[in-house]
């Protein structure tokens, strides 16, 4: 029999560890059998044995090799059941797949991030990346909503960790849309701490990721504000089954997000059908 | 194109040669005068066709359904597949390998299952000389006859065929049968032209009434919000059949099954006019009405694949027509978008 590779075939993983981060997410990580890197913003397929496939993108650094983290939201039949999976289950993952967040482009810009709800995940492993060359890039400006203090995901990196690594270069804006007694930060949504933001808007690059709603109104904050649409870079969600640019669920336009993208940026996809849906 | 001459009987000795070499595939008419494919060994002759069969080939390289990995395990179980021979492509046929050929096989990524059964596959092409009614492949930049994208192609004429040698591998098969094929004369040449233009001029002449103003392109450029779109995707009960009966649809989707000891990862066919195909958690739907389900196999047929690869999905095979229980015909729905 040749020996081809097969990329349908899931790399079986074991989840190493479980974090609950909020009432409907948690964090996996996982340890894959076989070799398989990644880059800020590209996702992978995360299998539940028997029952199936759902896109995810991972959360950790992508520096970091042998384990990768997922974020992940209860939503319905695959999640729900990660969700129920303890530390020492069995899964797959297949991928990396998709075109993540070209990071050399962005050199000695500043970068403005908005996100929402679990889109936390796919920018906390891009945030760690920027971080780990920070000296690349003049600033990162985090801005980062969710529905209560409850709800927010990495709170403690978000609150505290973050900011402190280096006030000069990193600011976070984190807010809920309803507070709560113990709450002593801003109220609204995330857009709502998108302004005054210093930036030189010609060198800037603005980066989305969030709820669909968020996405749709965090994309035209920034429009508003006056970024160019090409440096805004938005991570599509779109249902997705191959990951490889061949099943069609996951097309936009002309594009299957799956291969153009997750992350695209705005100029491209914004003529498109039902972008935000 | 080197081109050579076969009579009835050597191409008889052809395909039993074939046979010996692998399994083979021809085109038979059935009692109702319908074309199809039938394997070789049952049917014992070819029957030059003349048209396109009634199913498309997609089926030969990407099933309906197929097992496309076992797990948990560390291997790559792709199948070996048996070489293989398909007598009867027609145009459209051509085109649609062609079509899938792209999706399959370009990008990052192959298909592992969908490659080795194109490497094992031979394709023997053939001329039209019997259009459908329902026949538009002139459309579409596709020609009647077997002009590109085969092993080798056929033409029938008096006491024989036309065989022309289209690829590498379609060479090595004739080589290895060379005395059979004797050199085509300057007259088996001119017969052969003559049988190309014939039929052209029946497809453009029946074509001729659905030609669009400009490209598909830019006629698709102004068409997403016309009005007759609504008019036209009335009858449409949401089946399928038009995407499954297409030789271009790409469609499937990933299914896994728990079996005995292990997990199955099965490759199926869907559709994008099902509901649920597009749908992301939390409920949300690009494509949640059908109108917009329905212009988006239009579009990717004539505007989004053409803007990847440079031609249009869409072959002219006139199959969808033939198989939609609403009666929706796809010139007719072009013609309507285009007019207004
Ligand atoms: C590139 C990408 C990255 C993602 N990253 C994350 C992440 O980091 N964390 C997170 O919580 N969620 C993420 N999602 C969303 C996540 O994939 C869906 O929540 C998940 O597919 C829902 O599956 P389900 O079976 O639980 O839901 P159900 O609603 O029961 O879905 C049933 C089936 O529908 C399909 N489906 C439904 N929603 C989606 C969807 N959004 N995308 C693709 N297929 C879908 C799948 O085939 C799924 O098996 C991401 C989605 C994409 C496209
Ligand atoms: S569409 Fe053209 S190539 Fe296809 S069967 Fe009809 S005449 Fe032949
Ligand atoms: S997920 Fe299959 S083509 Fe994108």
């Amino acid at each position: 029999m040749s020996v081809v590779k097969n990329v349908y075939r899931p790399i079986t993983a074991e989840i190493l560890d479980v974090v609950t981060e909020t009432p409907t997410i948690k964090t996996f990580t996982v340890g894959p059998k076989e070799d398989i890197g990644f880059k800020a913003g590209e996702f992978m397929e995360l299998t539940v044995p028997g029952l199936g496939e759902a896109p995810f993108t991972p959360s950790s650094s992508p520096s970091v090799k042998d384990k990768i983290d997922f974020t992940i939201m209860n939503v319905g039949k695959v999640t729900d059941a990660i969700h129920h999976m303890d530390k020492g289950a069995t899964v797959g993952v297949r991928g990396p797949f998709g075109a993540g967040y070209p990071l050399d482009a962005w050199k000695g810009k500043e970068i403005l991030i908005v996100g929402g709800g679990v889109g936390g995940a796919p920018l906390r492993a891009l945030f760690l990346a920027l971080v780990e060359r920070l000296d690349d890039f003049k600033r990162i400006l985090y801005c980062y909503g969710a529905k209560t203090p409850e709800d927010l995901v990495y709170k403690e990196l978000l609150m505290n960790k973050w900011p402190k690594l280096d006030p000069k270069k990193i600011e976070m804006r984190v807010t809920v849309d309803e507070g709560d007694s113990s709450w002593k930060g801003n109220v609204g949504v995330v857009t709502t701490v998108v302004k005054d933001l210093g930036m030189d808007l010609a060198n800037s690059i603005g980066v989305v990721c969030g709820p669909p709603v968020m996405m749709k109104f965090g994309t035209f904050s920034l429009v508003e504000l006056g970024f160019p649409h090409n440096a805004i870079y938005l991570s599509m969600e779109k249902n997705m089954s191959c990951g490889i640019g061949k099943c069609g669920h996951c097309m936009l336009g002309e594009f299957m997000v799956c291969q153009d993208g997750p992350v695209m940026t705005y100029d491209k996809v914004k003529d498109k059908p039902a972008i935000w849906e | 194109m080197e081109a050579h001459f076969l009579t009835d009987s050597d191409l008889v000795s052809f395909l039993n040669w074939l046979e010996k070499r692998g399994d083979v595939y021809v085109t038979a008419r059935d009692d109702d005068g319908n074309v199809g494919i039938k394997p070789y060994s049952e049917t014992g002759d070819f029957a030059y066709p003349g048209v396109r069969a009634f199913q498309p080939l997609k089926p030969f390289f990407f099933s309906a359904l197929e097992e496309v990995a076992e797990y948990p395990s560390t291997e790559s179980p792709i199948k070996e597949s048996k070489p293989f021979a398909i007598i009867g492509a027609a145009g459209c046929d051509l085109r649609a390998i062609e079509a899938l050929d792209k999706v399959f096989l370009e990008g990052d990524f192959k298909d592992p299952f969908y490659e080795e059964r194109r490497n094992k596959s031979l394709i023997i092409g053939i001329d039209c000389t019997e259009p459908l009614e329902t026949c538009f492949c002139v459309l579409v930049g596709v020609k009647p006859y077997a002009e590109k994208g085969f092993d080798l192609g056929l033409v029938k004429i008096e006491g024989g065929y036309v065989v022309e040698v289209g690829s590498e591998k379609g060479k090595v098969v004739v080589g290895e049968n060379k005395g059979l094929f004797k050199p085509a004369t300057e007259n088996h040449l001119s017969q052969r032209d003559g049988v190309r233009k014939k039929t052209t001029d029946m497809v453009e002449k029946q074509s001729k009434e659905f030609k669009p103003g400009g490209t598909w392109q830019s006629v698709m450029a102004k068409a997403y919000e016309d009005n007759a779109w609504s008019k036209n995707v009335e009858t449409c009960v949401e089946c399928g059949a038009c995407l499954f009966i297409c030789p271009t649809c790409q469609c499937f989707l990933l299914y896994d099954q728990k079996t005995k000891d292990k997990y199955k990862r099965l490759k199926m066919w869907d559709t994008c006019a099902y509901r649920s195909f597009a749908r992301v958690a939390g409920g949300a739907n690009p494509r949640d009405q059908l109108i917009e389900r329905f212009k988006h196999r239009y579009y990717h047929k004539f505007d989004y694949f053409f803007k990847n690869y440079e031609f249009e999905a869409c072959t002219g095979c006139g199959r969808c027509i033939v198989a939609c229980p609403g009666e929706i015909d796809m010139r007719k729905v072009l013609k309507e978008i285009c007019r207004s």
